[in-house]
């Protein structure tokens, strides 16, 4: 573990800004259509790809022929997997199986004989212009010989399987016991065992700005430029250089303006080094842009749960078992399969049962990958726990609310050290759930459902919590717990943050700026803030897990104060008075004696008086610090766990439907949140992505899927297919705070981006249940669509009767 | 493929700049935009009609230019998301109630969002929030919820009826 720096939870030396709902010109530009995406950029000689994929989910290319692409007037260039594959070398896992004890399967850019899900590519077509590209890409001709796919969790543990991955002896990437206790002597002494399925569906992120890259090489220095959608511009340098064989130093990642990432636009994605290759052979910019269809191939989130909860007469909560399986596709460079390993590392959540056998089985099968989404795993934890707690309340005739309060980890238990090895920081669940129902009504909504249903629609209550641990940190992977930010104060008092933490639109450069602001003492106008760049900010692991407030705002919080004792020390040397006797607040240096110094004059005295005020610093006005959260801990104990966290997230979500029996249309009331994020910098940001979040739950809850045929064709391939929430669909939502400080980050903070997936969406699955009471049916598999929440009503298959 | 004797010349106000263009058929209005007049604020997001983020206003009426045909529209007077601001480089009164209340995160979806708004208030000018939901309905956002998206609604809507509240 790294040492605590006892300064680093205290409150910046001026205060002013953090706390506040600030704007910035960050907030403005694409307000004023002056924001620039990647897609935005076009490059003199600029080309444009298209890329051929597979429309079979499993199959031997027998045959490529690009013939009929290379006459097209205006293509330059076609190339099929294998010729591909003579350039390039396999795609390193952004957090590789194996690292973990799994199966770490070779990832090509392209197909190369076989293909192992529907969507894959197959050959490229580069041209003068997007649409030439395409249309040549239909042109090309590939021979497949179909083999019979596996699909699902069924099909993929299935003892004579096909081998999803040539060479492999089984389906399974990794299999994970999360074991502690003696959960086998608590469910022979439990009064009652309640066992629930949970079926989570194949559901994505879909930010509205799809994936794009544009790679320019420079010939004169035998250099590579990557303008993409990169979350993780430093690591995916890396990643380029290995899979292109150049030195890291000659490739330059820059991510501008992102529309939403969400953990998509997370690396391992073969078009990343694909258009590399084309621009390095052809000498031109060449740029693909992604299309919502192929946006769509990208899966996330399908699990399977069978879970048995062992209880007391009383409540209590006393053994857990969960077998667990996760489809999580073919084999992929990116991130997305990790997810399936922090469900079960976050088990059991917010409770506090010790006894508990879990075991989680990432499986590969013949569905186009997964990449990493909002919530990364955690928000399966809160469905599985969550939908498995009201079963029990339903079952044996405890309050749902009263459940879970019993069985919480206690406010006074903190820092709680979780039987799975976590360190969870701090927190009050209890406190949070009786808060939102406070913010939501609960009883009266409560004594408006005794009244009973009204022409066929029926009320519906439902509560969940969600743990998420944020700001992870894998040992031997690129995901780092710590960041790093370099400060400048210029001649005329500018400021410039460079941070290695990304943006993909949330806000972070604000919530970075106030913190700045308050550390240097100086009006909020005065700063900007550059990220996405390997050429000009620190070495930087970008945006994930929550990461970029706790790592990039803390790294600039102590890169700040290393500038202002250096600005303290000239303006004291100024005045001639003691560094102590000097206040500073909004750009003035106040001596204490009725004397006061600009802060420009005083970073002009620092960068031209080198020899007489400012001998006392080492200029320019520039410092760098890294954050690293002290907490997390990577040495393991004596039963080999670890920490990844520094942070412990954690809300209860509260929501109330109405479903209408004739239809099973389910409609959202009224929804409340009770919200532990630590120290909130800026509550309008905050505020979005809480709400955020909890739209992803209510889409992921009822309407957002997509879905393949029995032969694994994706059918799901348009936003007329993958319906998501829109403004009408979304209630108001109620958010209070219940926030208890992160003793180990910089003001207390606690990640605020990954939080409320799982949570909301559990939410409403149990207030759907609990509307359903009277049918004496509850459902467990998702998405509860009206025609599934029909058919439950109406006794077709489709609905967990109650059991499973 | 393309052949330039195909194209259609049309005659375009763009943001008040008068356009004669030759266009090729089978273009949207969005490639249009994008890539002969450099208009890179209006986006692609699903070339079907779905999410909003290319929406642009064709004669006084908003409209999804990624499923518009450039051909189709020989002369038009189109205003895109780079034409709202004043004359003086300020933001237009909707887009700051926007930019006050933290409307959008990524903002890849403004165009929808603030032409949405701007249709709206124009002939409700005291819309409910049942109305602005129903007039947002037509834009995909996946960063806010809605909540924030709602609330600039409300705001604009204060501030075009009160322009100086001081």
């Amino acid at each position: 573990m790294a040492d605590r720096d006892p300064g680093m939870s205290a409150a910046p030396a001026t205060g002013g800004y953090v706390g506040r709902a600030v704007r910035t010109l960050e907030g403005r530009a694409p307000i004023a259509g002056a924001a620039r995406y990647s897609s935005d950029f076009s490059f003199p000689g600029q080309l444009h790809a298209a890329i051929v994929r597979s429309p079979h989910a499993r199959a031997r290319i027998l045959k490529v022929d690009l013939s009929g692409a290379r006459k097209v007037a205006g293509v330059v260039l076609a190339m099929d997997g294998r010729e591909v594959a003579a350039h390039l070398g396999p795609i390193p896992h952004y957090i590789d199986p194996a690292t973990f004890g799994g199966k770490s399967a070779e990832v090509r850019t392209m197909a190369v004989d076989h293909v192992w899900c529907y969507g894959q590519p197959v050959a490229v077509v580069v041209a003068a212009d997007r649409r030439t590209a395409r249309w040549a890409a239909s042109r090309v001709q590939v021979a497949y010989e179909v083999e019979p796919a596996v699909l699902t969790v069924e099909d993929a543990i299935a003892p004579d399987a096909p081998k999803v991955v040539p060479g492999f002896d089984d389906n399974v990437i990794m299999a994970v016991p999360f074991r502690n206790g003696d959960p086998d002597a608590a469910f022979a002494r439990a009064d009652h065992v309640v066992t629930t399925t949970v079926r989570i569906h194949r559901f994505s992120t879909q930010p509205i700005e799809t994936r794009c890259y544009n790679a320019v090489w420079e010939e004169e220095t035998e250099s590579l430029t990557l303008y993409g959608t990169a979350q993780n511009p430093h690591p995916l340098r890396h990643v380029l250089a290995k899979v292109l064989g150049m030195p890291e130093g000659r490739i330059r990642v820059h991510a501008p303006a992102i529309g939403g990432a969400f953990g998509m636009k997370m690396h391992g994605h073969p078009e990343e080094s694909l258009v590399c290759l084309l621009a390095k052979l052809l000498r031109r910019p060449v740029k693909w842009v992604e299309s919502r269809e192929e946006c769509l191939l990208i899966g996330a989130r399908e699990q399977v749960h069978h879970l048995e909860l062992a209880l007391s007469k009383e409540g209590d909560l006393l053994a857990l078992r969960d077998r667990f399986f996760a489809n999580t596709g073919a084999p992929s460079a990116c991130p997305g399969w990790g997810m399936a390993f922090l469900t079960g590392l976050t088990m059991p959540g917010p409770y506090r049962v010790r006894d508990i056998d879990v075991t989680m089985t990432a499986l590969v099968t013949n569905k186009p990958s997964w990449n990493a989404a909002r919530g990364y795993g955690k928000e399966a934890t809160a469905l599985a726990l969550e939908l498995a707690l009201d079963e029990a309340a339903r079952r044996l005739g405890f309050d749902p609310a009263e459940l879970r309060i019993r069985n919480f980890v206690p406010a006074d238990a903190f820092p709680y050290a979780s039987p799975t090895g976590l360190q969870y920081d701090s927190g009050d669940y209890a406190g949070a759930v009786r808060k939102a129902m406070a913010a939501i009504g609960w009883d009266e909504w409560r004594a408006r459902q005794a009244e009973g249903p009204r022409e066929g629609r029926y009320l519906g209550l439902g509560i969940a919590y969600e743990l998420t641990p944020e700001g992870g940190a894998l040992p031997g992977t690129m995901v780092a717990g710590y960041d790093s930010s370099t400060v400048r104060v210029a001649p005329d008092g500018s400021v410039r943050v460079l941070t290695g933490v990304t943006t993909p639109g949330t806000g972070n450069p604000t919530g970075i700026a106030q913190i700045v602001a308050d550390e240097l003492g100086c009006p909020i106008e005065w700063i900007s803030v550059v990220q996405g760049d390997t050429t000009t900010c620190p070495y930087g692991f970008g945006n994930y897990s929550g990461r970029s407030t706790i790592v990039g705002g803390g790294s600039a919080a102590l890169a700040a104060r290393a500038v202002r004792a250096q600005m303290e020390a000239v303006a004291a040397a100024m005045l001639g008075v003691g560094v102590q006797a000097l206040r500073l607040s909004d750009g003035v240096f106040d001596g204490g004696d009725g004397r006061s110094l600009a802060f420009a004059d005083v970073a002009w005295a620092a960068y031209t008086r080198a020899y007489d005020v400012a001998s006392c610093i080492t200029p320019p006005l520039e410092a760098q610090a890294t954050f690293r959260p002290p907490n997390i801990r990577h040495s393991p104990d004596a039963e080999g766990r670890i920490n990844p966290y520094p942070s412990y997230s954690n809300a209860a979500y509260a929501t109330v439907v109405e479903v209408d029996s004739a239809t099973g249309q389910v409609k959202l009331l009224a929804f409340a949140a009770a919200h532990d994020c630590g120290r909130v910098i800026n509550p309008l940001l905050v505020e979005g992505q809480a709400c955020g979040a909890i739209a992803f739950g209510l889409g992921g809850a009822l309407m957002e899927e997509i879905r393949f045929d029995a032969g694994g064709h994706q059918l799901t391939r348009s936003f007329m297919d993958y319906v998501m929430p829109r403004a009408e669909d979304m209630p108001g939502v109620t958010l209070v705070h219940h926030d208890s400080p992160n003793p180990d980050t910089y003001m207390g903070l606690k990640g605020a981006g990954e939080a409320g997936v799982g949570g909301s969406a559990a939410a409403v699955v149990n207030a759907v249940n609990d509307a359903l009471r009277p049918f004496g049916v509850a459902i467990h598999d998702l998405p509860l669509s009206p025609a599934r929440v029909w058919a439950a009503i109406h006794g077709r298959s489709g609905a967990a009767g109650g059991a499973a | 493929m393309d052949d330039l004797a195909q194209s259609v010349l049309v005659q375009w106000r763009v943001n008040g700049v008068l356009h004669e263009l030759d266009v090729l058929p089978g273009l949207s209005l969005l490639d249009v935009l994008r890539e002969q007049l450099n208009l890179t604020g209006t986006h692609m997001g699903c070339m079907t009609g779905h999410c909003g983020a290319c929406t642009v206003m064709i004669d006084g009426r908003i409209a999804k230019s990624c499923i518009a045909q450039a051909a189709t529209l020989p002369r038009a007077e189109i205003r895109t998301i780079e034409g709202l601001m004043g004359p003086d480089g300020r933001l237009s009164p909707v887009q700051q109630a926007f930019w006050d209340e933290a409307g959008f995160q990524c903002g890849y979806c403004a165009p929808g969002m603030l032409f949405s708004a701007i249709e709206l208030l124009a002939e409700t000018p005291d819309p409910t929030d049942a109305e602005i939901d129903s007039a947002l309905a037509g834009s995909l956002c996946r960063c806010t919820g809605y909540q924030s998206l709602r609330r600039a609604v409300r705001a604009a809507a204060r501030a075009l009826k009160d322009p100086n509240p001081d």
